[in-house]
């Protein structure tokens, strides 16, 4: 009896504990629909084939796609904006990429020019909002459309072959066990922004920027610097996305990378990233671009038909955004 | 006790002293139009306090800004300790020892009152990185030893969870931290209840005497005549009286400012 109870105070102290960590809910969320998930692998192997090595492959495979965006996206909420041209990013700067290797550029020069497409949109966008005063939301959207227009024009609305050889597999694709070199590319670039983002007074600069815009202006923080900085990261991490992907399919589509702004926003929002800025978490960000493709993936499994994936997704973040506000009151 | 009906500039008596911030013939206009203030002096000494006042619009908070250095004088010089400089930034008048705590204190409320206290001017290693062993052990010791603010237990508390009290004597404690020589207070007591606003003037009576200079700007001339040394009214841009309080009572004070 006693033991149970020790038990049991045992497992609410570390409920308490990681709850009341900055991504305590959504790593809640996130563990209970694993255990749940896995059980039921466990209990029927043969109809829920969750824990297969195709399906874990196809988990770690598309995970990081939306999730390097995601990460860069977590920043700039996190001060206090927003992009949505990062799906047009991500398809310009792997149609460049495509079309100077194609063109008889070296790999490695293709692969510069595509993060400095995505370096320099961010940057544009950056100036322009921080100039102009703006509400990103409002001058990202053009961004999203003319940047995409871009993409149909040099393309002339056709898909670009990208056949860059094994070595380029095996530093952007290649497995390990059911491991994809892709996902590892995910968690050491989340690593890295965890350690900007919390321990780098950079990282300090970003939360003050997006908790209060006056205070930090006033205590000498350059914000439209950090605001800047943070567009071009994205604009980076954005187009890196893109040059994984492609590397994947071999392929560049003109429409590749439509709603992934939105995903990734939604991401973030799962995770617990304010929308006004201020607060947000990187293994939130990780955990919520984690957590909507294993919903997807559940919901395959179960033979859903496609529309509840979208249903799903809808009442996931309508949730996540109730939650964390109540939460945040309390 | 002076003339009561006078409304016209009585300057107080020069002291021998240089005063720390001296601010000579400071115009600010708006958008090239709007006249926000018109020839104003101001000074600062160093362990003073001097009371702001004025109605809404007079011209405070645009004399504030330009001594934080947030806005620049259209017109006008400004001097530390007799030298003339220019306060291009914030960033400038904090390096001179200015530190500014405005209505909303200038806190972050999502962050801990560690990180609010060294925002801006963290301690960090070569690399840029937060050293936050020692910004804590220094924190810590500062809530400790230095400024006591009641409730607070440890230096991670999230500063959106305190107390409107409390926030101020956060703002305070950072101000402090950094050895600043000017404090200026925008509207202070504005978010305080009654017993919290006696300790926060109590609290800034004891600044003076540590060696600090306090710029109280208010609507509450009751507040201001407890702690000011000086009083500096502004009516419409301009300096209407820049008074000692031994030359003055409050019932003076009260007819002048509501004259304009």
């Amino acid at each position: 009896m006693g033991e149970t109870n020790a038990r049991h105070s045992g497992a609410r102290a570390l409920f308490n504990r990681v709850h009341g960590l900055k991504s305590g809910n959504i790593l809640i969320v996130f563990v209970a629909i694993q255990v749940i998930a896995i059980g039921a692998s466990l209990a029927f192997p043969q109809d829920f084939r969750y824990l297969s090595t195709s399906n874990l492959q196809v988990l770690f495979r598309s995970i990081p796609t939306l999730g390097i965006i995601a990460m860069g996206v977590n920043l700039l909420m996190i001060s206090g904006e927003f992009d949505l041209s990062v799906g047009s990013t991500f398809a310009l700067a792997s149609l460049v990429m495509a079309k100077l290797f194609n063109a008889g550029t070296p790999l490695i020069v293709a692969i510069l020019a595509a993060i400095a497409i995505g370096i320099m949109i961010g940057g544009v966008n950056g100036y322009i909002v921080v100039k102009s005063n703006v509400p990103s939301f409002i001058i990202t959207l053009g961004s999203m459309w003319f940047w995409r227009g871009i993409v149909l024009l040099v393309s002339q609305a056709s898909n670009e072959a990208f056949n860059p050889g094994p070595g380029m597999d095996a530093v952007f694709t290649a497995s390990i066990g059911p491991v994809q070199v892709q996902f590892l590319w995910f968690v050491a670039i989340a690593i890295i922004c965890w350690f900007f983002l919390e321990r780098h007074k950079l990282g300090n600069h970003i939360f003050a920027t997006g908790g209060n815009v006056n205070a930090a202006r006033a205590l000498g923080i350059n914000v439209k610097r950090i605001k800047m900085m943070n567009f071009m990261i994205l604009g980076a991490l954005a187009s890196l996305s893109g040059i994984i992907s492609t590397t994947r399919v071999n392929n560049v589509s003109p429409i590749q990378g439509e709603g992934l702004e939105l995903q990734a926003i939604a991401a973030c929002v799962i995770g617990g990233t304010a929308l006004m800025g201020g607060r947000g978490s990187v293994l939130g960000a990780f955990l919520g671009a984690a957590l909507l493709f294993t919903v997807q993936d559940v919901l395959l499994l179960l033979r859903a038909p496609g529309y509840y994936l979208r249903l799903f997704v809808g009442l996931i973040i309508i949730l996540a955004v109730v939650l964390n506000e109540i939460l945040r009151k309390k | 006790m002076s003339d009561t009906s006078r409304t016209d500039i009585k300057a107080a008596p020069q002291r021998e002293q240089t005063p720390y911030i001296e601010m000579r013939n400071i115009t600010k206009y708006y958008g090239g139009t709007i006249r926000a203030l018109h020839d104003v002096n101001f000074r600062i000494n160093r362990r003073e306090i001097v009371g702001l006042v004025g109605d809404n619009g007079a011209g405070k908070s645009t004399l504030i800004k330009i001594i934080s250095g947030v806005l620049q004088p259209t017109e006008g010089q400004i001097f530390v300790e007799g030298k003339e400089t220019k306060f291009s930034s914030s960033k400038v008048a904090m390096q001179n020892g200015i530190e500014t705590i405005y209505q909303d204190m200038n806190l972050i409320d999502c962050m801990d009152i560690m990180r609010n206290i060294f925002c801006g001017r963290e301690t960090t290693t070569s690399m840029g990185f937060l050293d936050l062993k020692e910004m804590q052990e220094r924190a810590m010791h500062l809530l400790k030893n230095e400024v006591t603010i009641e409730g607070i237990r440890s230096p991670e508390q999230l500063v959106g969870n305190l107390s409107g009290g409390q926030k101020q004597a956060v703002s305070i404690a950072r101000a402090m931290f950094f050895k600043n020589q000017v404090l200026l207070l925008d509207e202070p007591t504005s978010a305080l209840s009654v017993r919290e606003t006696q300790a926060f003037l109590n609290h800034i009576q004891r600044l003076r005497e540590e060696g600090l200079s306090i710029v109280l700007v208010t609507h509450n001339i009751f507040h201001a005549y407890q702690v000011a040394d000086r009083f500096f009214l502004l009516s419409q841009g301009e300096c209407v009286l820049d008074v000692d309080k031994s030359e003055t009572d409050i019932d003076e004070l009260t007819k002048i400012i509501v004259a304009h």
